[in-house]
């Protein structure tokens, strides 16, 4: 139980939780405006058949030049599982460096692909049953492409999360569609739909997990971006009274550089 | 009496509104004069929540009227004759705000432009 939900917590908080920009669910190449200088948080309830799974992370990049960004994510954990008490506390502690790759601009379009490393400290609580930190060193190293254009925006992202402590390495691969409702103008006023895939593939166990996503975000300004997301299962290769029902995610992310 | 006291008043006021706004012109025709137009061809200007950064960056540049167009692609601003950047550090500026600059043009009259905002 106590593994499965560490497990929980890293596969549908830490590893989306860096996303810095529309889309919702998948990571972006884009370093510029509120996917550069933003800052991040969300609740997301992740609704499991025996537990129900509140994280709110705290995201802060820093931009060290239009090609550089650093990161910090720390986030705040509540575990309630069905007959035991519910737990919380300060999760493990997550630092990030992206550094991109390639770009090629056109007139109201560009192509990027950037590099990320995510670094996980095992700082979280460890002493309550269940735990809210994974014990465990984590690396991950991705690729974040994107194609973003007045009239639409693809994101794709393959990474490879490298654990310690005995949870399963995991393939990450994650894709996402980005529609703008609203006629795209500046300042902005968006109103924008997402939807997309998240999927994770543990090597050491052979067990596959695919989330289909979709979400609506609406950027009320230059600085300020509202979203809500909904995620459910399409492929989950865990025992049954361990699945997930379904995730629910609402954010802002403000400017603050 | 009181006619020609009435007629006084009238005739000073409009003289003073016609001094004021005479002045008016004159000052803004001056500060017309004093100023650079830019127009910058901005490639990569794809989605309004990250032209912001560009935004800054050029007013960071001395303009206090960065207009930005993403369907054009283009930024406009003017800046006072006296600080008027260079063709190589506006393209600086563009590329570290993260894009790639094209054309860029300086004018001594402002820019007819479609604003996004409008």
């Amino acid at each position: 139980m106590n593994r499965l939900i560490i497990l929980t917590i890293s596969v549908f908080s830490a590893l989306n939780v860096f996303a810095q920009g529309p889309p919702i669910f998948t990571e972006t190449p884009i370093l510029l405006g509120l996917d550069g200088g933003g800052m991040r948080t969300f609740a997301r309830f992740i609704v499991k058949e025996n537990a129900t799974v509140y994280v709110q992370p705290l995201a802060i990049p820093y931009n060290l030049g239009s090609k550089t960004q650093i990161g910090i994510v720390g986030r705040f954990v509540n575990i309630n599982p069905n007959n035991f008490e519910s737990v919380s506390g300060f999760g493990d502690l997550t630092l990030f460096l992206k550094q991109q790759l390639y770009q090629k601009d056109g007139k109201g379009k560009t192509f990027r692909i950037i590099a990320k490393l995510d670094q996980v400290f095992p700082t979280g609580k460890t002493n309550s049953m269940p735990s809210i930190g994974s014990d465990s060193w984590q690396s991950q190293l991705s690729l974040v492409t994107g194609y973003v254009t007045l009239k639409y925006g693809i994101y794709g992202q393959v990474g490879y999360n490298i654990t310690s402590n005995g949870l399963p390495d995991n393939l990450i691969y994650n894709a996402a569609f980005v529609y703008p409702l609203l006629p795209q103008k500046y300042p902005p006023n968006q109103l924008n739909l997402n939807i997309g895939i998240n999927g994770n593939f543990f090597t050491d166990v052979n067990s596959n997990t695919i989330l289909a996503s979709g979400g609506i975000q609406w950027i009320t300004s230059k600085t300020a971006l509202f979203e809500a997301g909904l995620q459910i299962p399409i492929v989950e290769e865990v025992p049954e009274a361990q699945k997930t029902n379904y995730v629910l995610t609402f954010g802002t992310r403000i400017l603050i550089f | 009496m009181r006619i020609l006291l009435k007629t006084g008043i009238i005739t000073l006021l409009t003289f003073a509104t016609f001094i004021l706004s005479t002045t008016n012109v004159n000052a803004q025709t001056k500060s017309e004069t004093d100023k650079t137009y830019i127009k910058i061809e901005v490639d990569g200007l794809s989605c309004p929540f990250c032209a912001y950064g560009l935004e800054k960056k050029l007013k960071q540049a001395g303009s206090k009227d960065v207009l930005i167009n993403l369907e054009e692609g283009e930024a406009t601003m003017s800046v006072p004759k006296d600080q008027q950047p260079t063709e190589e550090e506006l393209r600086k500026i563009v590329k570290v705000a993260g894009f790639t600059p094209k054309e860029i043009t300086f004018s001594k009259t402002p820019f007819k432009i479609k604003q996004d905002e409008k």
